[in-house]
């Protein structure tokens, strides 16, 4: 699957969909939704995430896709970046996505 | 008072921490914490922002050893970092990794953590009990962070009373609370140093970090932790080791969790109330009933402002932000916080009962009254509400609390919101409070 610049694909927009629905977080629209945009800061389109949304997002994680992440991983923090990059850790971790 | 030392009932080989490299003994720490502090800068204070609670027991005791008070910041944020190092200039900033990300850090120590060190073959240095170990700090009224200094002598004999009720003598400890805050200092650093625990150097956060971390600790282990941590652990369902206990702080715990977590978990949950101000005063099973009991030595009183917390740590009375009501036996209740007693034309309600009144109505998640900065004309302050209810509107979440709750108590305004901005801590600050109300 290759994608041109920012847009958004289809397994991104599932997991937008799925941090929108567990943070309560109505006022974003998945469709509008920057791919690379930060997760943990409001700069640039970011989402402006905590540690307690953090806790919300793993237990999510695990509950849909049966992914785990541990705190003490360097992979963890680098999933934390962006959408893009939270949908490449479950991808890897957890082939129900791409199939979804 | 008489110097107290630095480990109480020191037994030189009986261990003190999990490090990363697993057990280490008292007389290991002692000759870490005596390293550490001849290498530390000369100043009156310290700002301890280790994440490590390895590395934050390492400075927080040579920090002692060399006369220095500890700095706690309420959080890491670079505002809190300046403006406590801006009203401390004689402080320095100990850490235990880069921490790129900080404002203030110019000349920071960092504590080196893969110091082996010699065991340390005499009896532990004794520290004057007046002396100030540690200063955490309350956000004020206005947001500015306010010290509130605790002594040694104070904090080593309160250590001996909280673990003496939660039976930390021989315990393992797994904690997801900062060693900054003071619930984690009392629980995690002064239970290690006076109150026979061994701590974990870790602070796990994810259920899954929690599991590791319980799993490399020998039995009994005893998990210290907040509400909102309980909350993922429960919904997440993972096996954990056997517990011989479980701690929580910070943050009102409701019956349903607290059985919930020992249903999951197969282990006893008890709840401790206090302040920053205070320290722990009082604890509870809490699906054992509502009423709080004290810790040895310490009593609460009434008075007409609310409550006065008295006890042998203590070297005068610590007002209590809440009102109470003490028992023949001593045993407390609370009755919501005294500053959020509301009285319009002759009538009085808690702010806490009309919290618990907004969290009843069915299809409320989450929710919060409070007392918004008066800024009218009148200088009538009604309480304001935010709300996370995503099926019911504004007009419809009054109507059904209109049903419970007298007009003149009702929100004004109330504001649906998609959610409440709690902190790390699961505690809702109020600043954070006003701005969404503006928003």
């Amino acid at each position: 699957m290759s994608v041109e610049g920012s847009a958004i694909t289809a397994a991104e927009r599932e997991l937008a969909n799925l941090l929108v629905e567990v943070l309560n977080l109505e006022g974003r629209d998945s469709a509008s939704i920057d791919p690379a945009a930060p997760l943990f800061s409001e700069q640039g389109g970011g989402w402006g995430l905590d540690s307690i949304d953090a806790l919300e997002i793993a237990l999510a994680l695990q509950q849909k896709y049966g992914v785990v992440l541990r705190s003490e991983d360097e992979a963890t923090r680098r999933a934390f970046a962006s959408l893009r990059a939270l949908g490449e850790y479950v991808r890897q971790h957890a082939p129900a996505l791409t199939q979804g | 008072m008489n110097p107290l030392p630095l480990i109480t009932g020191y037994r030189p080989q009986a261990p003190l921490l999990f490090a990363a490299q697993g057990l280490l003994s008292q007389a290991r720490f002692l000759g870490q914490a005596m390293a550490l502090a001849r290498t530390l800068p000369q100043a009156g204070f310290v700002l301890n922002l280790c994440e490590s609670r390895h590395a934050f027991l390492l400075g927080f005791a040579a920090a002692l050893l060399r006369g220095q008070a500890s700095l706690l910041p309420p959080n890491k944020t670079p505002a809190t970092v300046a403006a406590i190092r801006a009203r401390y200039p004689d402080s320095y900033v100990l850490c235990d990794r880069e921490q790129s990300d900080l404002g203030g850090m110019a000349g920071a120590v960092v504590v080196p953590l893969d110091l082996d060190g010699e065991d340390w073959a005499r009896a532990p240095p004794a520290i004057a009990a007046e002396q100030i170990a540690a200063l955490p700090f309350t956000s004020g009224s206005t947001g500015e962070p306010l010290p509130h200094a605790k002594s040694w002598g104070g904090l080593v004999l309160h250590a001996g009373l909280l673990s003496s009720r939660l039976g930390f003598d021989g315990a393992h400890l797994a904690a997801t609370v900062p060693p900054q805050h003071t619930y984690g200092l009392e629980t995690t650093v002064l239970a290690a140093l006076a109150g026979g625990a061994v701590s974990h150097c870790a602070r796990p956060f994810f259920p899954q970090d929690l599991g590791t971390v319980l799993e490399a600790l020998p039995a009994p282990r005893l998990l210290i932790t907040t509400p909102v941590h309980l909350h993922a652990l429960v919904q997440a369902r993972l096996r954990m080791p056997p517990l011989a206990g479980i701690v929580s702080a910070t943050a009102p715990l409701s019956i349903e969790l607290a059985a919930a977590a020992e249903d999951w978990l197969g282990a006893p949950l008890h709840e401790i109330y206090g302040s920053t101000e205070s320290g722990a005063v009082a604890t509870r099973r809490t699906t054992a009933g509502e009423l709080w009991l004290p810790l040895p030595g310490v009593s609460v009183s009434a008075d007409e402002e609310g409550a006065l917390a008295a006890g042998p740590h203590l070297e005068q009375a610590v007002r209590l932000a809440d009102l109470v009501e003490t028992g023949a036996d001593g045993r407390l209740r609370l009755l919501g916080r005294s500053g959020d007693m509301l009285k319009v034309a002759g009538k009085r309600m808690s702010l806490a009962e009309l919290n618990h009144r907004l969290l009843a109505i069915p299809g409320v998640e989450d929710g919060v009254v409070f007392l918004p900065t008066a800024d009218g004309a009148a200088g009538i302050v009604r309480p304001a509400a935010l709300v996370v209810a995503p099926t019911l509107s504004e007009q419809q979440i009054l109507d059904l609390l209109r049903q419970s709750v007298d007009p003149a108590f009702l929100p004004r305004p109330l504001r649906r919101v998609a959610r409440l901005p709690r902190n790390e801590l699961g505690k809702l600050p109020r600043a954070a409070l006003q701005e969404l109300m503006r928003a």
